[in-house]
């Protein structure tokens, strides 16, 4: 006689536990850059401080001393007037900051809340240099 | 108009009577009679025993009935003023904001001042609503955020130092990622992979390196013995990765392959000097080796100074000549065949 049961069944195939293995970064560099200075210099403060929260080892933080201009020398009339001209410019401030022996959770947790905070008008570019071992197959031949 | 006429505008009891035009029908009642106005629902009353009323066309200053004002509730006073001391910050500010002066208590200035005046206050100051503010970035509110966020952080591993590092993760693998103020996540520039290996962390024998380094060319740096492989040719990073591993992989093996043509290497092709193959070292033999006419084979190391006179003669050829290596040479030379200071001619005998 069929009894018609209800059971959960529980595949466990399907719930495979996938460990992933934790990056391990040397270094981590953040430039910051933008239109104000006085911003840059908050934010720089701003990062380092959640970087000491965290327990992230800092390494150099540094600025250029002078922005980068482009510069731009235009006609000033619509139409000729050639030695008339008008010059405009635009100044990007940069700032740097490194960071040394971050694992990949914490620099992951970590950028992520810098960038949330990121000002208006600041743009950020993040370099890491990530360890990795060697592959296997690069073993000389027998 | 006489001073008597009902209608004269002089008289206490005249009424207006600048809507009468035609009595449609008149009620009698007592004294007074009510007078229904065209288009208009008011009745007026006219006392029977009036003069006969005189339209006056004169326009008469209308007294406008003035509006209600309409009764504002007294303005506010800041909320910055009536902030206790102790508060949570985080809770009055608790994300960015553009710059409210009422809910911020400080006395902030902001702007180019006027002559003999102070800098412009905070309330309708546009310098300080354009700047952004980190009023949401306080010490205690990123403490609050860290404690929150730490669970989902990770310890270095303990014991690995920077020697350990280098050991047993020789690659490096740099890539870049930009956040930029655009509708946009994606930079193409992201897409960059940069390789970097130390030559010594590579199990290279010596032909190996020598061909490595051929292959590799300009990517060798002989300062720091790291090679680096950058690449971009693909669209998506884990391509550029992928492409990057697959080079190593190639160059690796490719050194390691010996080709029928290299052993056809004459020491015309040697990119450097090799004084154990070179004719300097047969004759050396020949000498040491005298008064046999064959040149049995030596055991050089062990011979007083040959040694030093092969790397003074392989560093003229590799390093170049100049006035140290040369004098290296002479140097060598004279112990070699046991020539003193004092026994060399002096100028005036070489002359004759």
């Amino acid at each position: 006689m069929k009894t018609a049961s209800t059971c959960l069944v529980v595949h466990d195939a399907d719930m495979l536990q996938v460990e992933e293995k934790d990056e391990l970064y040397r270094m981590l560099e953040l430039e910051a850059k933008g239109h104000d200075a006085a911003v840059l210099k908050s934010y720089e403060w701003f990062v380092t401080t959640a970087a000491r929260e965290f327990d992230i080892k800092i390494g150099k933080c540094w600025a250029l001393r002078k922005p980068v201009f482009n510069r731009m020398t235009l006609l000033k009339s619509v139409h000729i007037y050639k030695k008339h001209r008008v010059q405009y410019e635009i100044r990007t401030h940069y700032r740097f900051m490194q960071f040394h022996q971050l694992t990949g959770s914490t620099a992951d947790t970590f950028l992520e809340y810098v960038q949330r905070n990121l000002p208006e008008g600041i743009g950020l570019k993040v370099t890491r240099v990530l360890a990795r071992s060697l592959p296997s197959h690069l073993v000389p031949p027998s | 108009m006489l001073e008597g006429h009902p209608r004269h505008p002089h008289r206490e009891d005249h009424h207006q009577v600048t809507y009468l035009l035609k009595a449609h029908c008149t009620y009698e009642c007592g004294e007074h009679v009510l007078v229904p106005m065209p288009n208009c629902i008011k009745f007026i009353t006219i006392k029977r025993d009036e003069e006969f009323r005189v339209l006056d066309l004169r326009k008469k200053k209308v007294q406008a009935t003035k509006r209600r004002k309409l009764e504002k509730g007294a303005a506010l006073q800041p909320r910055a003023n009536q902030m206790p001391v102790d508060q949570d910050w985080s809770n009055v500010w608790p994300g960015p904001r553009s710059f409210h002066p009422a809910s911020v208590p400080l006395p902030v200035r902001q702007g180019y001042p006027k002559k003999r005046e102070a800098p412009p206050g905070k309330f309708g100051n546009a310098e300080l609503m354009k700047i952004p503010n980190f009023l949401h970035l306080t010490p205690p509110a990123i403490k609050k955020h860290c404690q929150a966020l730490k669970r989902f952080c990770t310890a270095w591993p303990q014991g690995l130092d920077q020697d350990k590092q280098e050991k047993l993760f020789p690659m490096n693998v740099i890539t870049s990622d930009y956040c930029h103020s655009s509708p946009t996540i994606r930079d193409p520039m992201a897409r960059i992979v940069t390789l970097k290996i130390k030559l010594k962390d590579l199990m290279l024998d010596k032909h190996a390196n020598d061909k490595f380094l051929r292959l590799v060319g300009d990517r060798y740096n002989p300062d720091t013995d790291v090679v680096t492989i950058m690449t971009d040719r693909c669209p998506l990073r884990q391509q550029n990765y992928d492409f990057a591993m697959y080079i190593l992989t190639a160059l690796y093996h490719e050194s390691w392959n010996v080709e029928a043509w290299e052993k056809e290497k004459g020491e015309v092709d040697m990119e450097y000097y090799d004084w154990d193959a070179s004719a300097s070292q047969s004759s050396i033999m020949k000498m040491l080796s005298w008064p046999e006419s064959k040149e049995t084979q030596l055991d050089l190391d062990n011979m007083p100074h040959v040694l030093e006179y092969r790397n003074a003669v392989s560093a003229i050829f590799n390093e170049g000549e100049d006035d140290y290596t040369l004098h290296k040479y002479k140097q060598s030379v004279k112990k070699l065949v046991n020539l003193h200071e004092d026994q060399l001619p002096t100028a005036a005998e070489q002359k004759l």
